[in-house]
């Protein structure tokens, strides 16, 4: 391993394990796309550094607004075959909501530019409510919400390449064409980071231990069976290889044994495919999953039962922020379950329509806020932070 | 595939009416506890790993 730390840049060490958790993350992929990204021409919001530097670029288009000049504002995903999707939609009602704080909204031409097939899909395939007495579905809440904030949307897009104010971009229909912009946020896809894995003998055994996409292949059905025949059950309960069951794999870094929302190709043989998201609360339960399992090896030994979280069985909530302020703040406040829907077990919709809810307001603010404050908490492991849930 | 911006313009609009409720104090007070109540209630029902031992 290299170390990363800026006061051990650049050491490498060995270190030696009895149980591995590869909870690594993903490798941002801005390469998949020329001219992506904070090397291109497109800011990011990946990294607390790519933050700062989109808030500067925002910042200096709402100056020009300012001044009377109008400016398209991009936000999405830069790749056919990105994930992450709702952190794209959060980035773009909070870019709508400060252009409005700033009084020059009606100088603004915002488009949200995704490779999800339809408005609300979030790359879970979309999700249906109860709300007020119907089923309604996240497509037509969001295409509500684009409405009331005046927002375009290209959907089903693989952004093909990036010039100086220009998207290229091809639609599920086969479809090309370029996108001018002034300011533009684009999510990267994402890959497993760049790992290497030998056995004792020093094999190289990377190929058994990774997928293609370099993330770490765990208990899951890789059989790569059509989209139509995938089960729950094909997702992964323990996290663990099943090649060398002391290393797990949590989080975006194992391997999803297929997409949520259904895949598409374009005409020209273009792969657009929204990624399985498995960041946030998901994530926090498999890392705490492996944990466990690890706890119970080391008491009972390798024949001990291991926990089991499968995302066809757990929940997710997720609080997209629109705008802040304790007064005028806004988010879409939405939970569902589970975030691998299940056919067998909820055979209209895939998920509970009891626990699987969205709703918008001031309220969903607060509460964004207070996980904030809630999970920094968390992570410093203060008094009691084993009370705060993932 | 149908064109986005036309599905959009067809969505349903809130009224000035929802607007307001989305930013009363008291009725979004009202909100947090419930939504909160849900989550709580989402996450009790599935995020229990020791619960659901596989050998």
């Amino acid at each position: 391993m290299t170390y990363t730390d800026p006061s051990r840049k650049g050491e490498t060490a060995k270190v030696e394990y009895d149980y591995l958790v590869n909870a690594t993350g993903p490798k941002l992929n801005f390469a998949a796309t020329p001219g992506l990204g904070p090397d291109g021409h497109t800011v990011s919001v990946c990294t607390f550094g790519h933050a700062i530097e989109a808030a500067k670029s925002l910042k200096d288009a709402i100056a020009i607004m300012k001044s009377g000049k109008r400016q398209s504002i991009v936000v999405g995903v830069g790749h056919g075959t990105c994930t992450c999707e709702g952190a794209a939609f959060e980035y773009t009602f909070n870019v709508e909501h400060e252009i409005r704080a700033a009084g020059v909204r009606d100088l603004a031409d915002i488009t949200y530019i995704t490779n999800e097939y339809e408005l609300g899909d979030f790359g879970v395939g979309g999700l249906v409510f109860s709300q007020n007495g119907f089923q309604t579905t996240s497509k037509l809440w969001t295409e509500s919400l684009f409405r009331e904030r005046e927002i375009k949307a290209i959907l089903g897009a693989h952004v093909e390449k990036i010039e100086p104010n220009e998207v290229h971009y091809e639609l599920v229909d086969g479809k090309k064409d370029v996108l001018k912009f002034d300011f533009a946020m684009l999510l990267p896809p994402f890959r497993g980071v760049d790992m290497k894995a030998f056995d004792r003998n020093g094999v190289d055994i990377t190929e058994k231990l990774f997928a293609p996409s370099g993330f770490m292949k765990v208990d899951a059905d890789y059989s790569g069976k059509p989209f139509e025949e995938w089960l729950a059950s094909d997702w992964p309960k323990t996290y663990r290889n099943p090649l060398y069951p002391n290393i797990f794999a949590v989080g975006i870094a194992f391997a999803p044994p297929h997409q949520i929302s259904k895949p598409r190709k374009s005409p020209n043989g273009t792969l657009i495919a929204p990624s399985p998201p498995r960041t946030g609360m998901p994530s926090g339960i498999m890392g705490k999953t492996a944990i466990l399992s690890i706890r119970e090896l080391i008491k009972s030994g390798a024949n001990a039962s291991v926990a089991s979280a499968s995302m066809s069985d757990m929940g997710a909530a997720c609080v997209a922020s629109a705008g802040s302020g304790l007064k005028r703040g806004s988010a879409a406040s939405m939970t569902m379950y589970p975030v691998v829907p299940d056919y067998v077990k909820y055979p209209n919709t895939g998920r509970s329509l009891e626990d699987t809810f969205g709703e918008i307001g001031l309220a969903g603010h607060w509460i964004k806020l207070l996980l904030h404050y809630m999970f920094t908490y968390k992570a410093k492991a203060r008094f009691g932070w084993y009370l705060i849930p993932e | 595939m149908e064109n986005p911006n036309e599905s959009i313009a067809h969505a349903p609009l809130p009224t000035p009416k929802t607007l307001k409720q989305r930013k009363n104090i008291l009725i979004q007070m009202t909100r947090f506890i419930g939504i909160n109540l849900k989550m709580v209630k989402m996450i009790r029902k599935g995020h229990h790993p020791m619960e659901k031992k596989v050998k």
